[in-house]
């Protein structure tokens, strides 16, 4: 029985892996998540204006010649953004009506300085349509540095002295509990990166899913179903579709973390060579020291492992109700109805972790993380948030492993009887009592 | 040697199996007969282990029927019971292997049966590309490539053209020479009274006639006389001892109640000058089934 068990389980996950749309599924993810990783690199790479210079055309009608000082400040704030908006600064000697001109021509942007009667700087933007937003705060930024130095010279006050006055107050935050996250980082962490760590367990939950789903059902409308429980039990027939299911989920589930190693290697050799930009303007260099000085990265040596456990288990939790369900339904059809609702429950699991954050202290969604199917989900986002802590998870986990013993033993009893069963008349009568019977 | 002792099989209050008894000897074609919904599919799966909530016992070889016993047993189901989406060679070496047979040993053995079957060239085509008959081959060879014990055939002829209808027939004698059980079932009575030395018919899950078919076409008295040529049917229908009289092309069908009848019918139908057959016939094992399985419904 046990090579019967090894062979069943093979051949299932043949099915699934040795099938040519198994690897152009698993291509197209890759491409996918190599795209996404490198997107900012392949919109540059097909082109467009994003080499354009904009010049900005500097009339300085002041005294006191600030232009200088503009076009230092100018230079040093737009490198942080020299990959947004290309300029280059000059100084205008010619007429207005030249200048533009050349703004109508070369879309230019002219910044006239005037002064006001108190000898502060004015300024006026003059564009042919419109002006970048980034640009336009760059040179506002820059006019009111300046300002501030002509008002530290008009009232002689030192730059150190202005420093001083500049200085946010300093607010300390202690936490009493000590497993209690404080940093703001935290939002951002469950804002952008929960979502996108959890969202590939959501979907390997629906191919787990929909894979046993499909299969019983193809044993059992082909009736091949009636060849195979003569040769096998329903039971290694059962462990033998949970076996496969899993394996197919964590292999699919290693190919998605080996995409995305791979779509990082790319960014790193061929695109834009950085991953501290990955997020857009999030720097992620940044989060990870916060989140270093708030003991969290220490913390992620319990916290993966316990996740990955959680998922493990609520995976194979997932299974046995696929199959259980499976085995009731007589086509496949009738498995789309009974799927739906396993695919709520995980996506209440999925919008509940996503929105744990906003729920501080809540009581309803601590009992929530202890829910077998969506625990897997909910907890660890809670334990990242210091919601809860390791003694929630162990329950969690504890009433999971019961759910998963109890699912068995009474998901056979029912699998036995389904899998043969070919009627839907009377179904939730046979499955009761076959559930009563020894 | 296959042996159903006593067995009975309920589905909530409907007794599926009334008490069933019969024996198949080695190297014997044993035909199980029934209406639709009589309790043949249910008696299949029990000797098949698929059912194993029944009361009474089933054996083969004197072994209580488990896992390791079912190794020994072909089925063909009346429905297709392939995976389409598998080519040959894989569903042949799936239901193989899971007969606990070795890979290689399949190989050589499928390549044998497809040959003898005139389909070697679909070795690599998927299930669901081949036809209805050559689905039927694939499903008979899943059934014999271990060389069962017990083989148990339902409908086997279904989706069959009259040449593979022969080529089955062979096999299936082959295996009953080699000392197989074969225990068969069909709707095809010309079929069964081909094939089955012993039978039992089934109503409502209770047997209502078994044992050798040669004894129980002795027993049943009613005959057929066979007539050729011009005679007055009514006149013959009101003889006494004939039952009624069928016309059938270009000859009379007249059934009589026994034998005892044939002489006066022979001395009547003698009477006619243009008479060139006369031949006193067994009833048809189709006639048996329909008189037994409708008293049975009577009752």
């Amino acid at each position: 029985m046990k090579n019967k068990l090894k062979y069943l389980t093979k051949i299932s996950l043949n099915k699934k892996i040795k099938t040519k749309w198994f690897v152009i599924a698993n291509v197209c993810l890759l491409l996918l998540i190599v795209g996404l990783v490198n997107a900012d690199s392949i919109i540059k790479f097909f082109g467009g204006d994003f080499n354009k210079v904009t010049d900005i055309l500097v009339i300085d009608n002041t005294n006191q010649t600030v232009y200088d000082d503009i076009e230092t400040y100018y230079s040093e704030y737009s490198k942080y953004v020299e990959d947004m908006s290309k300029t280059e600064i000059s100084l205008y000697e010619d007429t207005i009506d030249k200048a533009k001109e050349e703004v109508k021509e070369k879309d230019s942007i002219l910044l006239v300085i005037n002064e006001d009667e108190n000898n502060f700087i004015n300024a006026e933007i003059i564009v042919n349509k419109d002006v970048d937003p980034i640009i336009s705060q760059l040179i506002s930024t820059s006019l009111n540095t300046v300002k501030t130095n002509i008002a530290l010279k008009h009232y002689n006050i030192s730059e150190s002295m202005l420093s001083t006055i500049d200085m946010p107050v300093t607010v300390e935050k202690t936490s009493l509990d000590e497993s209690k996250s404080t940093d703001e980082m935290m939002d951002l962490v469950m804002g952008v990166a929960f979502p996108i760590m959890i969202l590939p367990f959501f979907m390997l939950t629906m191919f787990l899913v929909q894979m046993i789903g499909a299969e019983i059902n193809e044993e059992k409308t082909t009736r091949g179903m009636e060849i195979i429980i003569s040769n096998v039990s329903p039971r290694v027939h059962f462990f033998s579709k949970l076996i496969a299911s899993n394996l197919f989920v964590l292999i699919q589930g290693a190919l998605l973390f080996i995409d995305v190693a791979i779509a990082l290697i790319v960014r790193v050799f061929v695109g834009s060579g950085s991953l501290s930009n990955i997020a857009g303007d999030v720097d992620i260099s940044s989060i990870i020291k916060s989140l270093s000085e708030t003991g969290f990265m220490d913390n992620l040596i319990y916290i993966i492992p316990i996740t990955l456990i959680l998922m493990i288990l609520t995976f194979i939790a997932y299974s046995l109700v696929a199959g259980i369900l499976a085995s009731m339904t007589t086509n496949m059809e009738d498995y789309q109805q009974v799927q739906t609702p396993i695919i709520i429950i995980s996506l209440v699991g999925y919008y509940l972790s996503m929105m744990a954050a906003m729920f501080d202290g809540s009581i309803i969604i601590r009992i929530l993380s202890y829910v077998p199917f969506i625990s897997a989900l909910l907890a660890p986002a809670l334990l990242v948030l210091g919601q809860i802590g390791i003694i929630d998870i162990l329950i969690a986990l504890v009433i999971l492993i019961g759910t998963i013993y109890i699912l068995f033993k009474y998901g056979l009893r029912i699998y036995k009887v389904g899998i043969l069963n070919y009627s839907s008349n009377g179904l939730w009568k046979k499955m009761f009592k076959a559930v009563k019977e020894k | 040697m296959l042996k159903v002792e006593n067995v009975s099989k309920y589905y909530g209050t409907l007794k599926a199996v009334d008490n069933l008894s019969f024996e198949v000897n080695d190297g014997e074609i044993f035909g199980l007969l029934g209406l639709n919904g009589a309790g043949k599919t249910t008696t299949f799966r029990m000797i098949m282990c698929l059912i194993d909530d029944y009361t009474g016992n089933i054996t083969l070889d004197g072994k209580k029927i488990d896992y390791t016993v079912t190794d020994k047993i072909g089925f063909l189901t009346e429905e297709r019971s392939l995976l389409t989406k598998m080519t040959v060679i894989e569903q042949v070496k799936f239901y193989a292997v899971l007969k606990g047979m070795k890979e290689e040993e399949i190989e050589k053995k499928l390549d044998y049966w497809l040959d003898r079957f005139g389909v070697s060239e679909y070795k690599n085509k998927k299930i669901k590309e081949l036809s209805k008959g050559n689905q039927q081959k694939i499903q008979f060879i899943c059934a014999i490539i271990h060389e069962p014990k017990l083989l148990i055939l339902d409908e086997p002829f279904s989706g069959l053209d009259p040449i593979n209808v022969e080529l089955f027939k062979s096999i299936i004698l082959e295996f009953k020479e080699k000392g197989t059980s074969i225990i068969f079932s069909s709707h095809r009575m010309e079929h069964v009274e081909l094939f089955c030395e012993k039978l039992v018919v089934l109503v409502k899950g209770k047997s209502v006639l078994s044992g050798y078919l040669r004894d129980i076409k002795e027993e049943y008295k009613k005959k057929n006389v066979i007539v050729c040529g011009n005679i007055d049917k009514k006149k013959i229908e009101s003889l006494d001892g004939v039952i009624n009289v069928l016309k059938e092309k270009d000859e009379y069908i007249i059934k009589i109640k026994d034998n005892s009848y044939v002489p006066k019918l022979f001395k009547e139908i003698s009477k006619y000058d243009n008479i060139t057959k006369f031949v006193v016939e067994d009833a048809s094992l189709n006639e048996i089934f329909i008189e037994k399985v409708g008293e049975a419904y009577e009752k």
